[in-house]
């Protein structure tokens, strides 16, 4: 079953066309890998799909649902998280503050001007868990802004995960990495999206080859081939496109 | 602070509270009544700016409907008591920020500043040309308070300074704990996500356009009881010190000066404006100048202000005492 599809879908910045007739299926309970090379589209199919933008043309159904043109928060109400490769985190605020807010989301708790944040002890704990799942829980009263860069990372994996979407979508989880952060970063999106669907976009082709139960190959806006890593790995014309030049590096 | 010193302190507070306007007469305690507006109308600014992430060149707009609508339903109701006539204010405030709000809670930044900097002057305007509702550049004066009765049991006679005090200090705490209390909900958490990062409240599930409403009729409220309580206090409504561009300036001037990442801090920076104004007016009449150039001292030198100031003087004396207290037995 398809828990994500997007007919063609089609996206232009100004007039230039920055997706073309886009035809992605996401199934439920796999981990799906989008690749390509710089300015394919990745993370412009990420943003239209997540309502960031409305698409030019083309359809988004998420859980059997048009999803097409709805805003950011109603999405993901609907059970769609997602991580940005630019590190979006509340700097001000403490690693603990970062994911009691997605934990509040995740309770429905968004207009409450009646209690202590503070006293909600099933907020409290909650929070705590998942900061001990994400190994951050010695930095927990340490401003976000402050964490060191492979933390933030993991706080804003963690934020996308914290809501316990249906759906996650991750936009390059190891960007800007070292290799052992990289290898944490992996270990722990195996560890915490066990039974979710994911959809990642990664740059780094070990991971995605750890990862992904089926890759998507996208170029020029254009899915140039779909299938298990395998498959993907042998075809000519993404070797030509994406693998192919990264040997020769 | 553990529980007992904390009592002690509230008890202390409450008790120079009611000693006060006896101690130090009537001349100190409108300066305090006066302040404790500023203070209050800083803070309701600050809900927006430090809090929420949006600065406001107008919010002079609110702090002038309360001051008008608590005049004007002086003048033409009789028998208004101070809370009903605060109330009306209040009111007045809430309702102008509720049909302004569709429109502001969409933009932000800059174009949020500039919008309410026209929408004060529009206010402003109206205000200097309506002269026959609100006595133009003169403005409406002379409006009675009536006393405050339960029947059999007391009656309080407002117009007693000692007894405006304590009913005006009483109504800014009150609205300042009301305050205080909502940063501490989770609808504060939301408020400061709000301010750090737009995108991400977003794609948590957090309608932002909702959330800054309510924060803005929130503190559209607050600055109409501080206007409300200052045009009592003065028994003085005029334009220039209801709508004027000093009055939407001076409390971005207080939150910058007390620190704008603190609940407190406005609240410091009111009381510190109110001492330089006592003291500088009384050597020169230009205190815009003064007020500036300690804007751009404590920018360059503590953009935390006085809030930023007493925290690190706090943290200094707690790591002081806990050296002594570790190397004790042997200077002991």
């Amino acid at each position: 079953m398809n828990i994500l599809e997007t007919r063609n879908l089609e996206h232009e910045f100004n007039g230039y066309s920055v997706l073309k007739k886009v035809n992605l299926e996401i199934r439920k309970g796999e981990t799906h890998a989008i690749i390509g090379p710089n300015g394919a589209g990745k993370t412009t199919l990420f943003n239209v799909i997540s309502g960031m933008y409305t698409p030019s043309k083309g359809k988004v159904i998420f859980k059997k649902k048009d999803i097409t043109g709805f805003k950011a928060y109603k999405i993901q109400r609907l059970g769609m998280g997602r991580s940005f490769q630019i590190t979006a985190t509340f700097d001000n605020l403490t690693a603990f503050q970062n994911i009691r807010m997605a934990v509040l989301s995740r309770k429905g708790i968004r207009f409450n001007l009646f209690r202590f944040v503070d006293k909600m002890n099933d907020v409290t704990t909650e929070t705590i868990n998942v900061l001990q799942n994400l190994d951050l829980w010695e930095a927990c009263h340490t401003p976000a802004g402050m964490l060191s860069y492979g933390k933030q990372r993991s706080l804003e994996i963690g934020m996308a995960l914290a809501t316990d979407p249906d759906l996650v979508m991750l936009d390059e989880p190891a960007a800007g990495m070292s290799a052992d952060e990289t290898h944490t970063a992996v270990s722990l999106i195996k560890k915490l999206t066990k039974e979710k669907t994911v959809v990642i976009i990664e740059h780094d082709m070990d991971v995605v080859f750890s990862l992904a139960d089926r890759i998507t190959v996208l170029n020029h806006g254009t899915i140039l081939a779909t299938g298990i890593p395998k498959e993907i790995k042998a075809n000519k014309d993404v070797q030509a496109a994406y693998l192919g030049r990264l040997e020769d590096e | 602070m553990d529980k007992k010193t904390r009592w002690m302190f509230w008890i202390a507070g409450i008790i120079i509270f009611a000693i006060f306007p006896k101690l130090a007469g009537i001349y100190y305690s409108n300066i305090v009544v006066s302040m404790s507006v500023w203070a209050l109308f800083a803070v309701s600014l600050n809900m927006l700016l430090g809090f929420t992430g949006l600065l406001s060149f107008g919010h002079a707009m609110y702090f002038g409907t309360g001051a008008y609508g608590a005049a004007l339903a002086l003048t033409h109701v009789n028998g208004l008591s101070f809370f009903s006539a605060m109330a009306a204010g209040c009111l007045c405030s809430v309702v102008l920020s509720l049909i302004v709000a569709p429109v502001v809670v969409r933009v932000s930044g800059t174009a949020f500043a500039m919008i309410h900097l026209a929408f004060a002057q529009c206010m402003f305007v109206l205000a200097l040309k309506f002269r026959n509702i609100t006595g133009g550049e003169d403005g409406i004066g002379g409006f009675s308070v009536s006393h405050i009765r339960i029947p059999g049991l007391f009656s309080l006679d407002v117009t007693d300074p000692a007894v405006f005090f304590y009913l005006s200090i009483g109504t800014v705490i009150l609205n300042l704990l009301v305050l205080w209390f909502v940063i501490q909900t989770p609808f504060g958490q939301v408020m400061a996500g709000t301010r750090d990062n737009v995108k991400r409240i977003e794609y948590l599930g957090f309608r932002v356009s909702h959330t800054k409403a309510v924060v803005y009729v929130l503190a559209a409220g607050s600055a109409g009881v501080a206007g409300a309580v200052s045009a009592m206090h003065q028994n003085l409504v005029a334009v220039n010190d209801a709508y004027g561009m000093m009055v939407s300036v001076l409390p971005i001037m207080i939150v910058m000066v007390g620190g704008a990442r603190s609940f407190f801090g406005p609240i410091y920076g009111a009381v510190f404006f109110g001492f330089l104004e006592e003291y500088v007016t009384a050597y020169t009449d230009k205190f815009e100048l003064i007020l500036g150039l300690i804007l751009i001292i404590f920018i360059m030198y503590w953009p935390l202000g006085l809030a930023g100031i007493f925290l690190k003087l706090k943290f200094k004396w707690l790591t002081r005492k806990q050296f002594l207290k570790r190397s004790g037995g042997g200077a002991g």
